[in-house]
């Protein structure tokens, strides 16, 4: 399984990373989701959320989950980026694509990676008030 | 032997500091540096329900057994995405 990880406080190029996709002619489905930064924070507007990484732990982290999505589904290429640093309300923060011969594998390894991101890999949010 | 501490997020803000080191015995435990440490930072010591823990780049328990060179890192619960 092909992976690639980005960790990054440049504005996420999701018109990029579509363009630079390689999809084999196997696979049937390429899934990705773009996490938003929303305006609100419970009932409180905000104005962005600065986010914190312990990086070289969140490398690890995230290739450990990228080792079990290899061994649980047929993937053939995962590619994930998330900023750190201010991130304006509307911008995205964290951007992932699956590529795998069908949907129901794509999707499963998409929601299961960002549910385990959100459990282990060492990212902190801080909201900016307007 | 001193053990260097790492601490992320607001836990920055209880401790007033990112980094520490904390002198421990030969043998001494994760849970051992956690009471030393919550003298020394008793906003700290309250947290220690929702903490997490790393050496290294990998997540231990209270139980792991300290050795030298060994980095700690202390943090609350993560909320990447």
């Amino acid at each position: 399984m092909k992976r690639q990880l980005t960790i990054t406080a440049e504005p996420i190029d999701e018109s990029a990373l579509i363009r630079q996709r390689k999809i084999s002619t196997g696979m049937g489905a390429a899934v990705y989701f773009a996490g938003v930064v929303r305006g609100l924070e419970g009932e409180e507007k905000i104005a962005a959320i600065d986010y914190e990484a312990f990086q070289r732990m969140v490398e690890h982290q995230f290739n450990l989950l990228f080792d079990q999505i290899a061994k649980r589904w047929p993937i053939e290429s995962v590619r994930l980026v998330h900023r750190v640093g201010v991130v304006k309300v509307g911008e995205p923060s964290l951007w992932v694509e699956i590529v795998a011969p069908h949907r129901a594998e794509a999707f499963a390894a998409c929601q299961w990676l960002i549910d385990e991101m959100k459990r282990v890999v060492p990212i902190w949010k801080k909201v900016v008030q307007d | 032997m001193l053990i260097n501490v790492q601490f992320y997020s607001y836990f920055k803000d209880l401790t007033g500091c990112g980094v520490t080191s904390v002198d421990v015995p030969t043998g001494a435990t994760i849970a051992d540096l956690l009471k030393s440490l919550a003298v020394r930072f008793p906003k700290l010591g309250a947290m220690q329900k929702s903490m997490l823990i790393a050496v290294g780049v990998d997540y231990q328990g209270r139980d792991y057994v300290l050795g030298e060179g060994d980095e700690v890192s202390l943090f609350p619960p993560v909320q990447g995405g």
